[in-house]
């Protein structure tokens, strides 16, 4: 206990005492630090997006006029026993009518000239799906079934070329940053590691023959350890907090530009709602990196 | 008690340091080691503090044989034997009060043990005055002072002193010479080596003189002659 608490204090101190080289470590913290919560909440908000508009989409399976009320309940049971479909919705030929009336002051004029021909437009059942990825086999798996011969169309159908198009380009891109996102955080991290690893291994360097005497006079190798790995947790907690501080003019310009030009509410209200927890994420990852790398730096001058 | 038997050391690119060195110290001794450079000393003291393994031979000091001695034990070791050397190894970026102090924390002695033997420890050696200066801000045989309190601050029964004096000016070499007599007198033992003939001469004490890595004097009271 006597020993946790001398090399706490030693660590402590020099941290101090070694103003130049903590400034330089603790800048390269801070730099590191906030690269990889800008990167994370990159990641995290492109993903976000994708969702969004993932969600907008469904398939929508547009019903014959002559097709009877149990023909089309029959294909709405066999749609929803489908695997990959979550709810399918029936649209019938009045509510398409009044969602158009709703929709907007055109839709409203369209509407009225609409009634007054009869209603053409077509009742539809409306299925969501679990992953956008189905869309296609979905698709073709629905107009395959004897009950689809009621549907006259879908909305992947070839009749709008334009949009399948677009499903497939936003299922592509989806991937990609997941994919991608996953490998580049990995890198950056491992890159992070290295600057700081190199930043605490020449600080050490100046060191060592500090390390030597400490050997000489007899010193164990936790002794000896210990402050450097206290310091480079002080360069953690230090740049954490610059970074911290950094963050919060940063997020309201970065933030109030997402919402006002992407709008991105979702992912900005989710960063502002879980501040607390990001925060303490960049504490935990600064002291995690500079523990981790002082213990690294110092082992090859342990050696006794 | 200090014990070498036959102990010869031989570096990987084949150099022969030490060839079949026995010597045998008694405890409370004062014990002068000379020879030219590249004649063994620094190898001999290397070995004592286990700094490095000898290649065939024994030693032991005090009741300790080194060849069954634990690596993780090297610490401790070390803290039983006090080390003072040319460039006197003090921390620099602690006061001469710490540095002294920091060879007790390492030995886990409690706080208030070490408030009250470093004060003293420093007016042994005068050094009182400097307790709260840095080893940059004070003078060559300041810091061979303080690197001596270091070394006797833990009461070894043994003191080595390498060259102790080789950075220092006469006047400051002679101030350091007669720190060791008086540690000697509180019977701690001493093993100097030096290149200086004139201290070793006026010392009149036993004298091993070592050439090309075998012991070829040894005498009661001995003169440096190479």
């Amino acid at each position: 206990m006597i020993t946790f608490w001398r090399v706490f204090k030693s660590g402590f101190r020099n941290t101090f005492r070694h103003a130049w080289l903590s400034t330089a470590a603790t800048a390269i913290m801070v730099v590191t630090l906030l690269i990889l919560t800008f990167f994370g909440f990159s990641i995290y908000f492109v993903q976000t997006q994708l969702k969004d508009v993932q969600q907008k989409i469904d398939l929508t399976l547009f019903i014959s006029d002559d097709a009877k009320d149990d023909q089309i309940k029959a294909l709405q049971a066999k749609v929803l026993q489908s695997t990959g479909v979550t709810t399918v919705q029936f649209v019938s030929k009045a509510d398409a009518l009044k969602r158009l009336e709703n929709s907007s002051e055109e839709g409203k004029k369209l509407a009225k000239s609409a009634t007054e021909i009869g209603n053409p437009l077509p009742a539809s059942l409306e299925v969501k799906l679990v992953k956008i990825d189905d869309i296609g086999a979905i698709n073709k798996t629905i107009r395959g079934y004897p009950e689809g011969a009621i549907v006259t169309e879908t909305s992947y159908d070839s009749r709008d070329d334009n949009r399948k198009g677009v499903i497939e380009n936003i299922i592509r891109i989806s991937n990609a940053v997941t994919r991608v996102g996953g490998i580049l955080s990995a890198v950056f991290l491992i890159i992070a590691l290295l600057i700081i690893f190199n930043t605490v291994r020449m600080a050490i360097f100046t060191r060592r023959e500090e390390i030597e005497i400490m050997k000489l006079v007899g010193a164990t190798k936790w002794f000896i350890r210990g402050p450097f790995i206290i310091e480079g947790s002080m360069y953690g907690i230090f740049g954490a907090t610059i970074a911290a501080v950094a963050l919060v003019p940063i997020s309201r310009v970065v933030g109030q530009f997402l919402v006002e030009k992407l709008n991105a509410g979702t992912a900005v209200n989710y960063f502002g709602a879980n501040i607390l927890l990001i925060v303490l994420a960049i504490y935990a990852i600064g002291i995690f990196i500079g523990a981790v790398s002082s213990w690294l730096a110092i082992s090859r001058h342990l050696k006794l | 008690m200090i014990l070498l038997d036959r102990v010869t050391v031989i570096y990987p690119n084949k150099t022969v340091a030490l060839s079949g060195a026995s010597l045998h110290i008694q405890p409370k001794e004062f014990v002068t080691i000379v020879g030219a450079s590249g004649a063994g000393k620094s190898t001999l003291i290397r070995l004592l503090i286990k700094e490095e393994e000898p290649t065939s031979g024994k030693i032991i000091v005090g009741s300790i044989d080194y060849d069954t001695i634990d690596k993780s034990n090297i610490p401790h070791l070390r803290r039983k034997i006090g080390v003072v050397f040319q460039d006197f190894k003090l921390l620099p970026n602690l006061t001469v009060y710490e540095n002294v102090a920091f060879a007790l924390e390492v030995s886990g002695v409690k706080t208030k043990e070490i408030k009250r033997a470093v004060p003293k420890i420093l007016q042994l050696v005068g050094l009182s005055e400097k307790a709260r200066h840095y080893p940059g801000e004070i003078s060559g045989g300041e810091k061979q002072r303080t690197a001596i309190a270091r070394a006797l601050v833990r009461n070894p029964k043994i003191l080595i002193a390498d060259e102790p004096t080789g950075n220092l000016d006469p006047k400051n070499s002679w101030d350091i010479i007669e720190l060791l007599l008086k540690i000697n007198r509180f019977g701690t033992t001493v093993v100097l080596t030096t290149h200086n003939k004139d201290i070793v001469d006026a010392l009149k004490k036993r004298v091993i003189t070592i050439n090309r890595g075998r012991v070829v004097k040894d005498e009661k009271v001995g003169k440096y002659t190479l």
